[in-house]
């Protein structure tokens, strides 16, 4: 009896979805005047060129967007981790600091902290013009390989200012994770390395990092892996990723709904993929620490 | 609680106090970007996607009218050409704060953007036309739009705002980042309709005739376009303003308008 009533709630969400889906085919069709042109999507990813195949228009995107959520993630728990230590660490000035550095970047929109780095201080603080005229300068294969690790030459100035940005603004919130998960273990741990006599820093490294890497990872893993969404913002400063190339590819064909469709299949492709990773990652910290420390 | 909160804000202040003298000791180049440029071996040009003046193909490659001049311009200079596309919103500063030497993107001269960048003579004309939804009913005059149920789509920060301002101060804008979010608001028919440069408003009654017409043909109004440059910098005003006579007097600039403006042959290198 109680199968059945599953079963029977079950049919009764696939109708209600796929009536859902059909009046919203309907609709695109008699009330937006939508032709959909399925057919010309795959060019966009993958285009064929004399020699071979080559990334379409979203595929170079999504590489762009791979580029800048690495190093924006990289930057974040440079920053985070520098953060998070100064704030628990003995210096009144540091603390005060990183403190504010924390609070600032939690209190304000990310879209105005890009515009204000794009715009304002970049420009001023950066002294990139000199990278710049210096790498134009350099050898083909220097060029390529700066293109292949962070952006072509003529962009770099902007790509920087991107990575930095995000890796400000999301080192904020890993700032948070990492002295939560210092803060989360036991004070009898610090007074019994203590006790052994380690000096501070040593305890900190064999004693509680340890500890608290098994409670920080899962809100890191979810931390890099909105970061990869929030690269998105960066579209707006111009930075050629997912989300600029779909504006810049819409702009162009008018083929709205499957250039959306596609970038969100992007999206989720690449973010999917790393939270899978991510559960692995906690598995095997959760098993080797609880090895190590059993007590806590 | 308040107290930390109260100590954050005053390193903020700190902070931001030590970094201004940077910020607005702009940094006045007495040198040309002219000069620049040939020393670089690379004109970096800023423009926008706007069909048909400036948009990607179907492989990627940016083609247009604009991109023809921006190519022929960096030819005829002996360099290569680095083509930086930038949001239509944030165009200016970005020329400004120096992220490209100048602005080839169909920017019409408005008194207001002059005061902000130099232009060199017109190397284009432009006109603004209008396209409404049929479910408005036959209205043949723009008079008919000046009402405050009217709802106008157009882009943020185009010449079609300030024209829109102009001949229909009573009706309803409603502005968006892209063109063609602007457009679908018309054909959906949450927009009455849709102001933009010629030819887009003729070609998109053409091509949706059963729900879209044009109230008025022709343009409504005709303006000058020009490239933009940073202010104060002669050298590279005149350099530009010549090579546009020489071109126009070649009868390039002519024969580039007609095969963008005028035919549809480009079309099929879209999709």
């Amino acid at each position: 009896m109680h199968k059945r009533k599953e079963l029977f709630a079950d049919v009764a969400l696939i109708l209600i979805a796929a009536f859902f889906s059909f009046w919203f085919l309907w609709r695109t069709r008699t009330i937006l005047v939508y032709h959909f042109d399925w057919a010309a999507v795959p060019r966009f990813l993958v285009r064929s060129t004399e020699d071979g195949f080559a990334a379409g228009v979203l595929l170079q995107g999504l590489m762009t967007t791979l580029r800048l959520s690495l190093w924006g993630a990289l930057l974040g728990v440079v920053f985070g981790c520098a953060a998070a230590l100064l704030r628990l660490g003995r210096v009144r000035f540091l603390r005060w600091l990183a403190a504010s550095y924390v609070a600032i970047m939690r209190n304000t929109p990310p879209l105005v902290l890009l515009f204000l780095f794009y715009f304002f201080i970049s420009t001023q603080v950066l002294p990139l013009g000199f990278v710049e005229e210096s790498l134009r300068d350099a050898p083909e294969w220097i060029q390529s390989l700066c293109a292949f690790f962070l952006a072509p030459v003529g962009s770099l100035h902007t790509f920087i200012s991107a990575i930095i940005a995000l890796g400000a603004y999301e080192g904020a919130y890993i700032a948070e994770i990492v002295r939560g998960g210092i803060l989360s273990v036991p004070k009898g741990q610090w007074e019994a390395s203590s006790s052994l006599g380690m000096p501070r820093g040593m305890q900190m490294r064999l004693v509680i990092l340890p500890q608290a890497l098994r409670v920080i990872t899962p809100p890191l893993v979810g931390q890099l892996i909105s970061t990869i969404k929030d690269s998105a913002i960066v579209s707006a400063i111009s930075v050629r990723e997912l989300t600029f190339q779909g504006q810049e590819l819409m702009a162009a064909t008018y083929m709205t709904f499957e250039v959306w469709t596609m970038v969100t299949l992007l999206y989720l492709c690449l973010t999917l993929s790393c939270s899978l990773i991510g559960r692995k990652l906690e598995r095997v910290i959760a098993k080797n620490m609880g090895r190590d420390h059993p007590g806590s | 609680m308040v107290k930390r909160a109260v100590r954050a804000l005053i390193m903020g202040l700190v902070l931001c106090a030590a970094l201004a003298p940077h910020a607005f000791a702009q940094k006045q180049e007495p040198q040309s970007v002219v000069e620049d440029v040939l020393q670089r071996g690379v004109l970096r040009v800023g423009f926008s996607t706007f069909v048909p003046w400036a948009m990607q193909d179907k492989n990627g490659k940016f083609i247009g009218y604009e991109i023809d001049v921006a190519t022929r311009l960096a030819k005829d200079m002996g360099v290569k050409l680095e083509l930086v596309p930038t949001k239509w919103s944030g165009i200016i500063p970005a020329l400004l704060t120096g992220k490209f030497d100048v602005i080839i993107a169909s920017m019409g001269v408005k008194p207001d953007r002059n005061a902000k960048v130099n232009f060199t003579i017109p190397y284009e004309y432009m006109g603004m036309a209008i396209v409404a939804n049929k479910s408005v009913g036959e209205l043949h005059s723009l008079e008919d739009f000046n009402k405050p149920e009217m709802i106008i789509s157009v882009r943020t920060g185009a010449t079609s705002v300030d024209v829109a301002r102009k001949f229909l101060p009573k009706a309803t804008l409603r502005m968006f980042d892209e063109e063609p979010q602007a457009v679908q608001e018309l054909l959906t028919g949450r927009a009455h309709a849709f102001l933009s440069s010629a030819p887009l408003p003729a070609q998109l009654a053409a091509k949706y005739p059963e729900k879209l017409y044009q109230p008025v043909k022709g343009t409504i109004t005709k303006e000058i376009v020009g490239f933009a440059v940073r202010k104060g910098d002669v050298d590279t005003l005149n350099y530009f303003n010549n090579w546009i006579r020489m071109v126009d007097a070649e009868g390039w600039l002519a024969e580039r308008q007609a095969y963008w403006f005028e035919s549809v042959e480009w079309e099929k290198d879209l999709k």
